[in-house]
């Protein structure tokens, strides 16, 4: 039987009666605005607006349209934070060093790494008298090891509108590079515009708990951080939680199913979710054996018939959401 | 009739010309000081340094406006229009704590010094790439 759990925590949706097409086009009309007069820009780009909310979707559209992630500051940065984990006094004397490169590159660059856009994205918010901080913690993606997860890696923002605070991560929603040539492509997702925090804790852990933001006021603890699915960036244009399965290792008996629930606060249909199911000799696209899709609740199942190792990974039309790693015992 | 009121009215104007004058006339000689700077304002010029060395490139704006101006090799700037007192100058620059001075009466030069974020710089790579389990054992 298929037993699905659900919560609804929607954030952005808290300002549904807002459209944010004035915001964006203002950020859009003032692209390749230089950095070097920052409250001249913060200004052009909010004095139109009329609520917070607005002049911090420009702001963060804006920042996110028009500052890129540079691969060279990441591997830079990470190859001397890990030689230097254990040695306190170097680490903070390669930090003074590396932050005067990091600010020049992104004055002079438009270039930057995590911290740099949060950094920027809090500057203008409070230029534009908007509350926002920088929250620092460990950020999960396909190609880290969760093994490897000792040091802080990530900067995002939390941002308060109304009186209540919220997530957003301008890093991830700027773009990703690309994967051979590490160029950065610009790939506005705003789906990490005050996403809910439901679906930010999944790949996402503050290192102050205070900034997880989750009403239910359960702690969260950094190992069942670390066994997490994988929730790849598009996951953010479509979901507001993935309740279950909390774990990315799943064991299933053959002739059972893996079970999947997700809150979603746009529009599809049911045909446009698949799965791929790979092992290690092929890789095949299947529908799922058990689909429901109402009330803005998405319930998916995928029914293995034969034992083995499989990763699972679910699709929404061609965006790719999630992955499992499921080992299917026989009966 | 009529030239008993007309007669009356100029008394009550009068009568308040001279409580105007006698009432009012300390208090506006009181502003006369000021009078000019607080209407037209006043040219602020001003330096801003790190503590040690001057700044460079560092936006100064009026609070809640366009207008601005940054400062020179030097550290040094002259804002571009006369400030008022009240008004409050915004002095920014990416890496650097925003700093806000209010223009006061004696304002007529800004020593502003300005510090280093205290930020620690972390970064991790954003990808789409599917993931792929390393060991398979079947």
């Amino acid at each position: 039987m298929l037993f699905c759990v659900w919560q609804v925590h929607a954030q952005v949706s808290d300002f549904k009666k807002i459209k944010f097409d004035k915001a964006d086009r203002i950020a859009a009309e003032h692209k390749h605005e230089k950095l070097n007069n920052l409250p001249v820009l913060v200004y052009t780009l909010t004095n139109e607006l009329d609520t917070d909310v607005e002049k911090f979707r420009a702001i963060f559209t804006w920042v996110c349209s028009n500052i890129s992630n540079d691969y060279q500051l990441y591997a830079k940065n990470m190859r001397k934070r890990r030689k230097l984990i254990n040695d306190s006094i170097a680490l903070k004397a390669w930090n003074e060093k590396f932050k005067k490169i990091v600010f020049k590159k992104l004055r002079k660059r438009k270039k930057t790494l995590c911290t740099g856009y949060a950094y920027l994205i809090k500057k203008m918010a409070n230029l534009a008298e908007i509350e926002c901080e920088i929250v620092h913690g460990f950020a999960k993606t396909s190609t880290i090891d969760p093994e490897k997860l000792t040091i802080p890696n990530h900067s995002w923002n939390a941002v308060k509108l109304n009186g209540k605070w919220y997530l957003c991560d301008p890093t991830w929603a700027s773009g990703i590079p690309n994967p051979e040539s590490y160029q950065f492509q610009f790939h506005y997702n705003e789906g990490f515009f005050l996403a809910d925090p439901q679906i930010f804790a999944i790949n996402h852990f503050p290192l102050k708990e205070k900034w997880f933001l989750l009403t239910n006021n359960t702690s969260q603890s950094f190992q069942s951080f670390i066994e997490a699915p994988i929730l790849y960036n598009d996951a953010y244009r479509y979901f507001s939680s993935h309740s279950k399965p909390a774990k990315m290792y799943q064991s299933v008996q053959q002739n059972d199913s893996l079970t999947l629930a997700f809150d979603t606060y746009v529009s599809f249909q049911k045909k446009d979710v698949h799965f791929i199911i790979e092992n290690s000799f092929t890789s095949k696209r299947r529908m799922p054996s058990f689909i429901s899709l109402e009330n803005q609740k998405l319930c998916v199942a995928y029914k293995f018939t034969t034992s083995g190792y499989y990763d699972v990974h679910l699709y929404v039309k061609d965006d790719l959401i999630s992955t499992y790693t499921v080992e299917v015992k026989k009966d | 009739m009529k030239t008993q009121v007309k007669i009356s009215n100029k008394a009550i104007f009068m009568f308040f010309m001279l409580i105007g004058l006698v009432g009012f006339t300390p208090l506006q000689a009181q502003n006369d000081n000021s009078s000019a700077e607080a209407t037209q304002g006043k040219t602020i010029k001003g330096i801003v340094t790190d503590g040690t060395n001057p700044l460079q490139d560092v936006n100064v704006t009026l609070k809640g406006f366009k207008v601005g101006t940054v400062t020179n090799e030097k550290g040094e700037f002259t804002f571009p229009r006369p400030l008022r007192v009240g008004e409050v100058l915004q002095f920014s620059y990416l890496g650097f704590a925003t700093k806000e001075a209010k223009i006061k009466a004696d304002t007529n030069f800004i020593r502003m010094e300005m510090s280093e974020e205290v930020i620690e710089v972390m970064g991790s790579l954003n990808t789409n790439k599917r993931y792929k389990s390393k060991k398979r054992k079947q």
